[in-house]
């Protein structure tokens, strides 16, 4: 291939336009053209926008009512008409000769009467087969051992399952040998809508455990049922089917994943019961999230402060989540593999092969598409948007979300169900919290924050400060204050939070606050107690500095400011001569100065820092 | 009990009338968002669709073809294009709607959707985005859109697609060809603000 790939020829490779050793060639010449590879890419995002009408429709009951009731109306025509159509479309477009038919169409309503009467209502590959003591009709198949394979009624939820392909005469007679798997080719394989679904949400190794019940109708006999997952994250190793009833009558034998057909399993079920059995599937699946995030606001005297506590849920796992039961876990969970990789996995147990392209285009034609076990029934469209938003205001409501410790983990239940769907995001109220002493402090430490003053509000999580019912998960803090009597709120500042425990005490980073100021002013320097070793060099000295602190607060509220001043070693000594301010040594090369000031107010004071070096050092650490 | 469509439709042919109601059901879906994106109007997809349960109704006793699906989006597809054709003579001016608001209906659902949003800028993008696909695919001839919709969107091989519209595998393969050159130039890039 001379050249680099057109647009044309890259759309063929893409949507497997021409012939397979045409395709193959191009796929040579990708290997080695980078720019190519790059053209194809381009092109593959630009075919992505298709995906934005990718949505479900759902007709609507009365639609479907309408269209039901319409046909009882007026009763179909029978086979009979069929001929009698021809003869009158026949006649209306020889309108001339219509006259001197009229007599001839009387003898063909005859005929036709005749026929309808006498010749086979049914298509021709249908074949009548009677069973004592009902009738029923089935396929020209050849009778074999196959098994029923399950077929999913999407429009119903929880709809029934019912054979397909196999002999209706299997079920009087069942092998003990397990049938070997259908051909692909088969329609209508799907699994019925869910009934209900528990998701419970690892956050910290963006693992889902989502635990579905359905409703299946078995035969009695051997039966096939599959599962797809295109286009989801949903982890098919992980994959669990177990019966909820007649546990000891039904055998899930086996799940097989089907040579050349990605993305779907097929389980393989013995029942010795026939009729509607809830069933239990479970899985892993990635891509759902949930992240805490927290609003408070301090009141006028910023002496307390309202906690409202928030978690948001996301979903980009591919898959919508309609009234699930939700469940948050904090804490950290081991993982031997990545469930997001492991669902990219083109074949459940192959060589883990990250799937190229398009959403699964190179799964052979569109059969990588989002499959029709995960969109049927859980379709959302338009209308179902308007259904759905109907569903949230009712669901306006706060919903409690209940917790409880389950030894390293713990378990946020989300009160109700909640409706998730794929791309979207619903933010839950967590707690609310009001009232919780706090104490707001400034801090400046030029080592650390450089020349400007920090604001930090510090709580503790236990009953004092109306909290402590639970440990709070890490998230983001927002603060405000309320900068009038309306009420009206400013943002103070945010910061990040760590997980913290029961009893433990946080301190939140406002940031800087530019109302309050401290700026240290070098007033005296000097050198003193030269030491000389053997050969007159110096060996040891001290140096004394003398420095002045102004602290200045605009604010309207009396402050309490902390100063950390750091003197590069370990031998110090400090002498403060202002009485009413007072120094801790903080570590073994910092000290640390607390003091309050009024409203609007200005204060300053100056230490007298001494360090010793060289030799002179030996004389501190003598003291 | 023998559910396919094949012996559902056969059932219904012989008198058992809830067996058509099976179908509908069993189909209501997918047909409706087949016609949904070939008419890019819900009121006349709905129309299509009903249009489209009666000729089943009606010709139930000629279908004899061995998958029942592709008849159904055979007669879905002549159903629609009919319904193309005869809307670009008449050129309906429905009186629910502004006449200068085409899609109004869509961007009320989206609306409504984007209000569950936590980024209602990136959801409003997503929704003018989505309309600039549609109509793209608006602007494609009626053949080539109903083979783009059925191939893609519906997911039908393209020999199922072949079978539906009564051509060779071929011909699909040149109509899809042609679709998907045209939209390659008119699909909006969906690079920005879209997640």
């Amino acid at each position: 291939m001379k050249g680099h790939l057109t647009k044309g020829q890259l759309i063929q490779y893409q949507f497997k336009l021409v012939s397979d050793s045409y395709l193959e060639e191009i796929a040579g010449h990708l290997a080695a053209c980078a720019e190519c590879r790059r053209n194809l890419e381009q092109l593959r995002h630009k075919f992505a926008a298709l995906d934005l009408l990718r949505e479900d429709v759902t007709a609507s009951q009365d639609l479907i009512s309408q269209v039901i009731e319409q046909a009882a109306e007026k009763p179909h025509v029978k086979r009979g008409a069929k001929y009698l159509e021809a003869v009158q479309t026949w006649f209306r477009k020889s309108a001339w000769i219509a006259s001197a038919a009229a007599v001839f169409l009387v003898g063909v309503l005859f005929l036709a009467a005749y026929l309808s009467r006498h010749a086979p209502e049914r298509p021709t590959d249908l074949v009548e087969k009677e069973i004592a003591p009902a009738v029923v009709i089935e396929r020209k198949v050849p009778v074999t051992e196959e098994p029923a394979v399950l077929v999913a009624k999407p429009s119903e939820p929880g709809g029934y399952l019912a054979g397909l392909g196999g002999s209706v005469a299997h079920e009087a007679v069942m092998s003990e040998d397990a049938p070997f798997a259908p051909a692909s080719a088969i329609e209508l394989v799907t699994l019925p809508r869910r009934d209900n679904v528990q998701i419970t949400i690892y956050n910290s190794a963006d693992l889902t455990l989502a635990r579905e019940r359905r409703n299946l109708t078995l035969k009695k006999g051997w039966n096939w049922l599959q599962f797809m997952w295109a286009n989801t994250l949903i982890d098919p190793t992980s994959l669990s089917l177990e019966p909820l009833q007649e546990a000891d009558k039904i055998d899930v034998q086996q799940l097989v994943f089907p040579a050349r057909l990605r993305e779907l399993g097929r389980w393989l079920i013995r029942s010795d019961v026939s009729g509607r059995v809830p069933f239990e599937i479970t899985y892993f699946t990635s891509g759902l999230s949930w992240r805490a995030f927290y609003m408070g606001t301090l009141s006028g005297d910023e002496k307390t402060m309202r906690l409202d506590g928030y978690v948001r849920v996301g979903n980009n796992s591919g898959e919508d989540y309609e009234n699930a039961q939700t469940r948050l876990i904090v804490g950290k969970v081991h993982l031997l593999d990545q469930i997001a990789e492991l669902a990219k996995r083109p074949y459940p147990y192959g060589m883990p092969m990250p799937l190229g392209g398009l959403h699964g285009y190179t799964s052979g034609g569109f059969g990588g598409m989002r499959g029709a076990a995960i969109t049927n029934g859980d379709a959302m469209n338009r209308n179902g948007y308007i259904l759905f938003w109907g569903e949230v205001r009712e669901g306006l409501r706060r919903k409690e979300i209940r917790k409880e410790g389950l030894s390293e983990y713990f378990l946020y239940t989300i009160e109700g169900t909640e409706t998730i769907p794929d791309k979207w995001g619903k933010r839950l109220l967590s707690f609310e919290a009001k009232d919780i002493p706090i104490k707001s402090l400034y801090k400046y430490d030029e080592e650390r924050w450089g020349e400007q003053t920090i604001r930090f509000v510090s709580f503790s999580n236990d009953k004092k400060h109306n909290l402590g019912d639970t440990p709070i998960p890490n998230g983001t803090v927002k603060i405000y204050s309320q900068a009038d009597e309306q009420g009206y709120l400013s943002y103070v500042g945010g910061t990040d939070i760590k997980y913290i425990p029961l009893d433990e005490e946080v301190e939140l980073n406002l940031g800087p606050a530019r109302l309050v100021s401290v700026e240290p002013i070098l007033m005296d320097f000097k050198t003193d107690n030269y030491v000389f070793d053997g050969k007159k060099n110096i060996a040891g000295w001290d140096e004394v500095r003398t420095w002045k602190i102004e602290v200045t607060n605009t604010r309207t509220l009396p402050i309490e400011i902390e100063i950390t001043r750091g003197f590069q070693t370990a031998y110090w000594t400090l002498q403060l001569d202002d009485k009413n301010i007072s120094y801790e040594k903080y570590d073994a090369a910092h000290a640390r100065f607390k003091l309050t000031l009024e409203p609007r107010g200005k204060r300053a004071f100056e230490y007298m820092v001494t360090t010793y070096h060289g030799t002179r050092e030996e004389v501190m650490a003598k003291r | 009990m023998d559910n396919t469509d094949e012996s559902l439709i056969a059932a219904y042919c012989q008198g058992d009338k809830t067996a058509f109601g099976e179908i509908v059901r069993r189909y209501a879906d997918s047909m409706l968002g087949f016609l949904t994106r070939m008419s890019r109007d819900r009121e006349e997809a709905q129309d299509l669709f009903q249009e489209t349960f009666k000729r089943v109704h009606e010709k139930a006793h000629t279908f004899g073809g061995s998958t029942f699906k592709n008849w159904l989006f055979a007669i879905a597809t002549n159903v629609a294009i009919d319904g193309l054709r005869r809307r670009k003579r008449l050129r309906l001016v429905s009186l629910n709607q502004p006449v200068d608001c085409p899609g109004s209906d869509e961007e009320f659902g989206a609306t409504i959707a984007a209000d569950n949003q936590c980024d209602p800028y990136q959801e409003a993008i997503k929704a003018e985005q989505a309309e600039k696909v549609r109509h793209a695919i608006a602007l494609l001839p009626a053949r080539q859109r109903a083979t783009l919709i059925l191939a893609y969107y519906q997911q039908l091989s393209y020999q199922q697609v072949a079978d539906v519209l009564g051509c060779s595998i071929g011909t699909v393969r040149t109509q899809m060809f042609r679709a998907l050159r045209k939209l390659a130039d008119r699909l909006p890039d969906i690079g920005q603000g879209v997640e």
